[in-house]
C-alpha cells in the first residue's frame, strides 16, 4: 500500500508537487495514512492551536475550540457551532446586475440577472472568499455538508473524536 | 435453436431469484463469498483482464467498421458483456454512461416475456433506443446478442453507438425541437432485428426510408452486431477454457467484487455526512419557428442535490424539489439517470477493484416521480436528456470532490462536467445529396478545475471520459460548412485558485449547398448551468449564437482582406460584425432559424469549467502566460485575478509581483467594504420573496417546486421565513 512522507503531502495540497510525481499518485493504489497527514499539514499551516478535525473547504475547517466545535477561517475567524450553515454567519457580496456580473466575466456573454445572481461568501475578517454561488433570485442559501463527524471518526478512522 | 437458461429455472425466474437474493443478502445474486477469488486471485484478475480485453478488442474493431465520424473519430461506442440477467461484468472504454442502460434493456425483455415470444435463440439480435425500456435518448441505439454455451444461455453481449441521424422533426440526433415522443425519430422498442448473425433485411429497409444519413446507423448496426458475435466467441471460447461451471460462479463474483470495491473506495475516499449543491438551466424557445404551443416556451429549471454518504459506504442521490417534465426534448428517463451515475462512479471512484454493474449496485438513485428526471408520462421526449444530466451530475461531481477535499484527497477534487453544446445539421451536402448529421467536436469541452490545478482545455467531456474533437478534416468531408476558425475562447473557464479549463468556438463558412439546416441544443440560456468550488467562480456557460447571412466573405477573401476566425472578446460587438457586412444574427437559446446558404457564416461555441478557490490566490506567473497564450485576457488577468502584468522587451506579458500584492489588496479591501453580513441580506430579501417579486420564470420554477416537493416547500419557508405555498399561489 503506499505512503507519502508529510512534505510530498504539503506539496501536493499547495498544488507545487511537480506534475510526474502528482501524476504517480493519481495512478497509484491511495494512501491509508493520508487523512492524519493531511490534516497534520493544515493544522502546521493555520496559526492557531485549535485541533483540526475535518477541513470543509480550501480554508475552512472544523476544530475544537473553547467555544465547542466550530467552523473556522484559516484567519482564525470562527463561524459558530459546525453543525449550523457556516454562511450564514458569513458576509455576502451579490451580483445582481449587469454591471456587477461584467466585473468577473469582462468578455463573455452574461446571465440574466432576473434570473441568476452569483453569490459570494466570504470571510468578514480577511476577505477569503469562500464559496460561490449561482442562483436564482430568491433560492435559499444552501448548506453545503453536513458530515458525520463522530461516524468518521468511530467507523472509518477507527480514532477517538473528543 | 437452443433456448435453455444455465439454470433450470426460466430466465425470468432467474433474474427474480437474482434480485430476491440480493434483498436478503445484500450480495449480488446471494454471492456472500468470493469463493474463486479467495481459491487464486490472481487467476480470478486474469479472467476478468480478459474479458475487458475482449470488449476492447471488439469496440477498436467496430470501430473501423463504422461510416460514422462520431463513432470512428470520436469513439461514441460501448461494448460489454454481462449475465444471462443482464448485469455488466466488463466493458470496454468509450461512452460508458449505456453499460447500465444496456443492462436494463436486458432486464425489460426478460421481464416482458421475451424467452417465449418473440423468442431468445442462438443468433438472435435485439435493437432499442426508446429511453422508457432502457437508454439515454434516441440517437443511443444499442444491439444485443445473447451468448449461448452448451445449449443454455450464459450471458449477452451488447454494444451502443450514437448514432449521427436518428430521422426526428429536426435533423442530427439530439433532436431539440422534439416536444413530444412523436417527433424524436426512428423508434426501436427492444426489437429482434436480426436472426442467424444477420440483421433482417426489412429492418434495414425500414432504417433506410426513415433516416436522413441512413450510412451512419446501418454501418453502425454492422459494426456492433459485430462486436457482439466477437465478444460472444470469445466468451465462448473462454468457458471452453475454463468450464462453464465456472464462468456461472466467477461472471457472478466479478460483479459482488465490483460492488464490494465500490463500497471500500466510498470508505477510502470520502467523508460520511450529507452533501448539497445545485444548478440551474435555462430553456429559451418563444418566437422560435417551429414549436408546437404545448406548453410554456420559457422554462427556468432548478436542480437541487442532496446526496448521503452513509457509513457503509453506500452514496444515496435525491433529486427532490427539481422541476416537472415538460413538454420540450430535455426530460430523462431512470435509465438515463442510471447511465449519468455510472459514467461519473467509473471516472471518479472505480480506478481500482473490477468495473461493472457492482459499483452501480453500491449506490441509489431517489428520482421524485413526475420530475424531468422520472416523468410519469412515457410519451415525453427525451432526445437533449443531456441538457440536463450533464449539468445535475456536475453537481455530484462537486459533492464528490467536497468529500475528497475533506478527507485528504485533493488530487481527485474535480469541480466537474459542464453541459456540452450540439450542433445538428442536414439538408442537402456539398456534393448535392440528402444528408443528416450531429456534430461531435463538442466530445472536447473545458473541464472544471481540479483542486490542485487549472481543468483541462478543450479536452473533457462527462459522457465520454476518452475526450476527442475530431479532425477538421473528417468533420468537412461530411458537411457543407468550410472551417475558418476553431479558437480558444479566453476566460471562458470559470475563474479561481485554479481556473476552469477553457473551451473553444469554430467558425464556419456555409459552402456548396443552397440548403443547410443548423440545430443546436444542449446549451442553457439566462443562466449558467456550472458552478465553482471553494470559491471558484462558475464557467460562463450561457453563449448565444452569432451568424451572418449573405456575407460579403467570398468577396473579402478575392481581395485579400482579412477574414474573421472567431468571435473576438467584445461581447458587444463580434468580430463577424467588425470584419462582414451581411445579415449580423444573434440568437439565444436553441439556434432554429430558416436553411441557411453558401457564403454565410455561422459560430458556435463550447462550455469551459467551473473554477476552484479564491481568485486572489492564483498565481501570477502562471496567469501571465495564460494571457500570452489567449486563454485569458488582460483585463481578466487585472479586474479578475487581480494581477497586474508589465510586457518585456519582446512585448509578451510578465507578472509584476510588487504591484500585484498592492493591487490584491486594495481588491480584498474593497470586497470587504461591498460585503454585508448575510443575516441583513437576508433580511433585505426577505420582502421580495414575499411578495414573490421575480421574472415570470422564477416565479413558475418556485411554484413548480413547491407544487411537487413537500421538502422543498418546508426548506424555502423556513429559510425566508415567508409561507412558500402563499407567496406563490399554490393550493
Amino acid at each position: 500500500m503506499s505512503s507519502y512522507s508529510k512534505e510530498v503531502i504539503a506539496d501536493l495540497v499547495a498544488g507545487t508537487l511537480p506534475w510526474p510525481q502528482t501524476r504517480r499518485i493519481m495512478s497509484a493504489y491511495k494512501d491509508d495514512d493520508r487523512f492524519f497527514k493531511y490534516v497534520a499539514v493544515l493544522q502546521d499551516r493555520v496559526g492557531w492551536q485549535d485541533r483540526i478535525l475535518l477541513p470543509v473547504s480550501d480554508h475552512l475547517f472544523i476544530c475544537e475550540s473553547a467555544e465547542g466545535r466550530v467552523t473556522k477561517c484559516e484567519c482564525g475567524h470562527s463561524f459558530g457551532d459546525y453543525r449550523k450553515n457556516w454562511k450564514l454567519a458569513a458576509s455576502i457580496v451579490v451580483r445582481d446586475s449587469e454591471e456587477a456580473l461584467r466585473e468577473i466575466y469582462p468578455n463573455s456573454d452574461l446571465p440574466d440577472p432576473e434570473w441568476m445572481e452569483i453569490r459570494e461568501f466570504i470571510c468578514p475578517e480577511c476577505g477569503t472568499l469562500h464559496e460561490v454561488e449561482a442562483a436564482a433570485p430568491g433560492y435559499p442559501i444552501v448548506h453545503d455538508f453536513e458530515p458525520d463527524l463522530e461516524g468518521f471518526y468511530r467507523d472509518w478512522l477507527g480514532q477517538p473524536l473528543g | 435453436m437452443l433456448d435453455k437458461p444455465a439454470s433450470a429455472l426460466r430466465i425470468r425466474e432467474r433474474l427474480l431469484e437474482s434480485e430476491r437474493l440480493m434483498e436478503e443478502t445484500g450480495c449480488y445474486d446471494g454471492i456472500t463469498e468470493l469463493k474463486l477469488r479467495n481459491q487464486d486471485p490472481l487467476k480470478f484478475e486474469t479472467l476478468h483482464t480478459k474479458l475487458r480485453a475482449y470488449c476492447v478488442s471488439a469496440r477498436e474493431m467496430a470501430r473501423r467498421i463504422s461510416a460514422s465520424p462520431g463513432v470512428r473519430e470520436v469513439g461514441e461506442m460501448v461494448v460489454a458483456i454481462y449475465t444471462p440477467e443482464g448485469d455488466a461484468i466488463a466493458l470496454s472504454n468509450g461512452i460508458m454512461v449505456h453499460v447500465h442502460t444496456m443492462s436494463r434493456f436486458i432486464k425489460w425483455m426478460i421481464r416482458e416475456g421475451y424467452e417465449e415470444n418473440p423468442g431468445i435463440r442462438d443468433g438472435d439480435i435485439f435493437a432499442n433506443n426508446d429511453a422508457f425500456i432502457g437508454t439515454v435518448q434516441v440517437p443511443d441505439v444499442m444491439d444485443v446478442v445473447p451468448i449461448f454455451h452448451s445449449g443454455k444461455l450464459v450471458g449477452w453481449a451488447g454494444a451502443v453507438c450514437h448514432e449521427l441521424e436518428a430521422g426526428g422533426i429536426t435533423p442530427g440526433g439530439d433532436v431539440a425541437l422534439a416536444q413530444e415522443r412523436f417527433t424524436e425519430g426512428l423508434f426501436v422498442c427492444a426489437e429482434k432485428v436480426g436472426v442467424d448473425d444477420e440483421l433482417r433485411r426489412d429492418y434495414v429497409i425500414r432504417c433506410e426510408r426513415n433516416l436522413r444519413m441512413p450510412i451512419y446507423w446501418v454501418l453502425d448496426e454492422k459494426a456492433k452486431v459485430a462486436s457482439c458475435i466477437d465478444m460472444r466467441e470469445s466468451v465462448k471460447a473462454l468457458i471452453d477454457e475454463i468450464g462453464l461451471d465456472s464462468w456461472m460462479q466467477i461472471s457472478k463474483e466479478f460483479i459482488e467484487e465490483g460492488r464490494r470495491a465500490q463500497l471500500a473506495r466510498t470508505r477510502q475516499l470520502t467523508v460520511p455526512g450529507i452533501y448539497r449543491g445545485h444548478t440551474f438551466y435555462g430553456h429559451v424557445t418563444a418566437g422560435k419557428p417551429g414549436y408546437q404551443p404545448l406548453g410554456d416556451p420559457d422554462w427556468l429549471y432548478n436542480m437541487p442535490i442532496e446526496m448521503e454518504i452513509t457509513t457503509d459506504g453506500k452514496i444515496v442521490m435525491d433529486f427532490e424539489g427539481t422541476q416537472p417534465w415538460g413538454y420540450h426534448s430535455m426530460n430523462c428517463t431512470p435509465a438515463g439517470m442510471d447511465g449519468g451515475m455510472f459514467v461519473t462512479l467509473t471516472q471518479h471512484m472505480n480506478f481500482e477493484g473490477l468495473v461493472n454493474d457492482g459499483a452501480w449496485m453500491a449506490t441509489e438513485l431517489k428520482l421524485p416521480a413526475g420530475t424531468w428526471t422520472n416523468p410519469d408520462n412515457e410519451m415525453v421526449a427525451t432526445a437533449t436528456s443531456w441538457a440536463l444530466l450533464l449539468p445535475a451530475y456536475g453537481v455530484f461531481q462537486r459533492l464528490l470532490s467536497r468529500s475528497f477535499i475533506a478527507r485528504g484527497f485533493v488530487e481527485e477534487a474535480f469541480v466537474g462536467q459542464v453541459n456540452s453544446p450540439m450542433i445538428e445539421m442536414g439538408g442537402t451536402s456539398q456534393y448535392g445529396t440528402p444528408f443528416g448529421m450531429a456534430h461531435f467536436e463538442c466530445a472536447a469541452a473545458g473541464s472544471g478545475a481540479l483542486a490542485i490545478k487549472d481543468g483541462l482545455d478543450t479536452a473533457y467531456v462527462g459522457w465520454n471520459p476518452e475526450s476527442d474533437m475530431g479532425n477538421i478534416e473528417i468533420w468537412e468531408q461530411n458537411m457543407p460548412m468550410l472551417y475558418i476558425g476553431r479558437s480558444i475562447v479566453p476566460n471562458s473557464g470559470g475563474a479561481g485558485k485554479y481556473r476552469g479549463g477553457c473551451s473553444f468556438l469554430s467558425t464556419w463558412l456555409i459552402s456548396k449547398t443552397d440548403h443547410l439546416r443548423l440545430v443546436t441544443s444542449e446549451h442553457s440560456s439566462r443562466v449558467f448551468d456550472n458552478g465553482g468550488l471553494c470559491g471558484g467562480y462558475p464557467a460562463p456557460t450561457c453563449q448565444k449564437h452569432r451568424a451572418v447571412r449573405d456575407s460579403n466573405i467570398f468577396e473579402l477573401a478575392g481581395k485579400g482582406e482579412p477574414l474573421p476566425h472567431h468571435t473576438g472578446t467584445n461581447p458587444h460587438r463580434s468580430e463577424l460584425e467588425i470584419r462582414l457586412e451581411g445579415e449580423q444574427v444573434t440568437v439565444e437559446g436553441p439556434y432554429i432559424t430558416a436553411p441557411h446558404k453558401t457564403g454565410d457564416v455561422f459560430t458556435h461555441s463550447y462550455n469551459g469549467g467551473g473554477g476552484y478557490g479564491d481568485v486572489l490566490e492564483r498565481d501570477p506567473v502562471k496567469t501571465a502566460w495564460d494571457v500570452e497564450n489567449g486563454f485569458l485576457t488582460p483585463e481578466a488577468a487585472e479586474g479578475v485575478f487581480g494581477i497586474v502584468l508589465d510586457e518585456d522587451a519582446e512585448g509578451f506579458p510578465v507578472a509584476n509581483l510588487e504591484a500585484t500584492k498592492r493591487h490584491r489588496a486594495e481588491m480584498r479591501a474593497a470586497r470587504l467594504a461591498r460585503a454585508k453580513p448575510v443575516s441583513d441580506w437576508i433580511a433585505s430579501e426577505r420582502e421580495r420573496v414575499r411578495a414573490a417579486d421575480f421574472a415570470p420564470e422564477v416565479k413558475k420554477m418556485y411554484a413548480s417546486a413547491i407544487r411537487l416537493s413537500p421538502r422543498f416547500t418546508r426548506d424555502f419557508s423556513d429559510f425566508w421565513g415567508v409561507d412558500g405555498k402563499a407567496a406563490f399561489g399554490v393550493e
